[in-house]
């Protein structure tokens, strides 16, 4: 049975009066309960996506579906909670206070404040005016804002930008405590350590397009999966050796060491054909492709389907098998 | 629409800016609509010259002129107050980027900009209001000291005059909040606004009003119809100074409501189709 979406997106494309293409026919899908992971580097167009998403900006074409309505729709926005891009609050009115007008334009009762704000651990200061904030307040604050509402859909853009490392930490906990009972989580990112830690689904896009979609380990494993690490003397004729009997492609000399891209249950055969051909191994390890370079490999080339997708998709996702 | 009134009702009651602006308002009408002129018309110096005796000139001051009075002193400094009002109430939010914030909550964004309107068409009310009545209050004060015996205007009259104050200040309000909108910028908007009352408005339409053909365009600005209705509350004595009105206060009036609803048309138009975007 088909999962329920929290986000559906067809074909959403916005292009700026500049001119600027910002979101390219994007197909996303995110379900409900799921802490999906919205991962681009700078300008690959995530925030426009965000605005998109919350009706704050108009697609040029293509549709979307947030939280069962249209976005900017009064439907959908009394279901979804969003922080996009800057936590933007009165500068002059207390945290309290500008929750206090967030909770009377969403139509909820005041007694929602004093719950959210311990929840940011925001209560000590909660009667500061906001322009005395430090970034990690003012972000917290914008999460507690966009709890407000208790909302079924939540929509965080990065949402540790600017936030120490305790800081940091303190977010994370937070999101994964708010996916708790049900809710969805849409988080924007450009740090692939706070995706991999957080998110259950990952959607890489890269000027504008969505170039990849999948859980952390189905991404990896497009990109090349587990690597075999060998440290080899002599190096050239260890190289030839395993190109013989290996695909030339599979075989790379990365910082002095061969990295082969096999299946690592043929460590130990590979193994027993260098000593046997005179080679010293002196290491021989199964390294993990590193989310950031799945993440190079994803956003160089953003409109080739890699091989590892299948069957023609354009956009070159990895089901989910959740 | 109620849940954005009732947020924009908050912010606009915790936001000094505008608390500043209605002192200002209050303490120019009354101390150079009423307490300055009543000095110099009561002690005139040796050199003073007017058709109108300063004897009768003071009763400008006094409550039986005190609709033509507010109305005249309002017609400049609260269009300019009111117009900065209105341009702070929506161009803060570009700069703040809390329109984004108030965007993504429930109401749509009819009802976001229907319940800043409802806003400030309360807070004109109640400056209406207050105006006048520390105006009566002060016109009440200086008869007592003076001595003298003054009538006040009929009931009638007096909600006239308190309709035209609250639609000319109206009309002023929604002009700032539109250009607030249009321009997305405070220091835009408000420097738009104040150049097209003083030099528009007060200068060329005072120096070209008995030019043909640009008189006929002058017909049609919100500052000359305004003048037209004030021009229908008159003093208790012949003015030396009352210039021929372009239009008469039925035109007058009826002008005003079309630029207070071309005004909020305009502004929910851009509001609603613009993206709302950071840069």
């Amino acid at each position: 049975m088909a999962q329920a979406l929290a986000v559906e997106t067809h074909g959403l494309t916005k292009r700026y009066s500049t001119g600027v293409l910002a979101v390219d026919d994007l197909d996303l899908r995110v379900r409900t309960g799921e802490v999906y992971g919205f991962l681009g580097p700078n300008g690959a167009g995530k925030t426009t996506t965000l605005r998109l998403l919350s009706g704050l900006i108009h697609p040029t074409s293509g549709s979307a579906i947030v939280a069962g309505a249209v976005p900017g729709s009064p439907a959908s926005l009394a279901r979804l909670g969003a922080m996009v891009e800057t936590p933007a609050f009165y500068p002059y009115l207390s945290g309290r206070d500008n929750l206090r007008v967030v909770a009377r334009y969403a139509g909820v009762p005041k007694s929602r404040i004093d719950p959210v704000l311990k929840l940011v651990d925001l209560t000590d200061r909660a009667k500061h005016k906001f322009k005395t904030y430090s970034t990690g307040m003012k972000q917290r604050l914008g999460v507690a804002a966009a709890l407000l509402k208790g909302p079924d859909l939540l929509i965080l853009d990065e949402p540790t930008s600017g936030l120490d490392p305790q800081g940091t930490i303190e977010m994370r906990a937070l999101i994964k405590e708010l996916k708790q009972g049900g809710r969805t989580v849409l988080l924007s990112s450009h740090l692939l350590n706070e995706v991999e830690l957080t998110c259950d689904r990952v959607g890489v896009i890269a000027k504008g397009k969505l170039v990849a979609e999948g859980t952390v380990d189905e991404l990896r494993a497009r990109s090349g999966g587990r690597t075999l690490r060998i440290h080899a003397t002599p190096l050239e004729q260890a190289q030839r050796l395993l190109e013989s009997f290996l695909n030339p492609d599979q075989v790379r000399v990365i910082d002095g060491s061969l990295v082969l891209n096999v299946d690592p249950a043929q460590a130990a055969s590979i193994n027993r054909r260098l000593v046997a051909d005179g080679v010293d191994v002196s290491e021989l390890r199964v390294d993990e492709q590193s989310l950031e370079n799945v993440f190079l490999q994803l956003t160089e080339a953003p409109t080739q389907p890699t091989p590892a997708s299948g069957g023609g998709d354009r956009s070159g996702k990895v089901e989910g098998n959740k | 629409m109620i849940a954005s009134f009732r947020g924009e009702t908050l912010k606009s009651r915790k936001r000094w800016a505008n608390w500043i602006l209605f002192g200002i308002l209050l303490i120019t009408l009354l101390l150079f609509g009423y307490v300055l002129s009543y000095v110099i018309f009561k002690n005139p110096p040796r050199n003073f010259q007017s058709p109108v005796p300063a004897s009768v000139l003071i009763r400008r001051d006094f409550p039986e002129n005190l609709l033509p009075t507010v109305l005249s002193s309002m017609s400049t400094i609260g269009a300019a107050i009111m117009i900065i009002l209105g341009s702070l109430s929506t161009a803060s939010e570009y700069g703040w980027l809390t329109v984004q914030t108030i965007l993504i909550q429930k109401p749509g964004r009819v009802a976001v900009l229907v319940g800043k309107l409802l806003n400030l068409g309360l807070i004109t009310l109640i400056t209406s209001v207050v105006a006048l009545g520390l105006a009566a209050l002060t016109s009440y004060l200086l008869v007592s000291i003076d001595g003298s015996s003054s009538a006040w205007p009929s009931a009638t009259e007096l909600l006239k005059g308190f309709g035209a104050l609250w639609l000319q200040l109206a009309v002023w309000t929604a002009f700032g909040m539109f250009l607030g909108i249009a321009f997305r910028s405070t220091a835009a908007a408000i420097g738009g606004g104040l150049t097209y009352l003083f030099v528009g408005e007060a200068l060329i339409a005072g120096l070209l009003r008995d030019t043909p053909g640009i008189k006929e365009i002058l017909k049609f600005l919100p500052g000359v119809n305004g003048e037209a209705v004030n021009a229908s509350f008159r003093l208790s004595f012949r003015s030396p100074n009352a210039a021929t009105q372009l239009v008469d206060a039925s035109r007058g009036s009826i002008t005003l409501v079309i630029y207070l609803l071309l005004f909020s048309i305009l502004a929910l138009l851009i509001f609603q189709r613009r993206d709302v975007t950071a840069g």
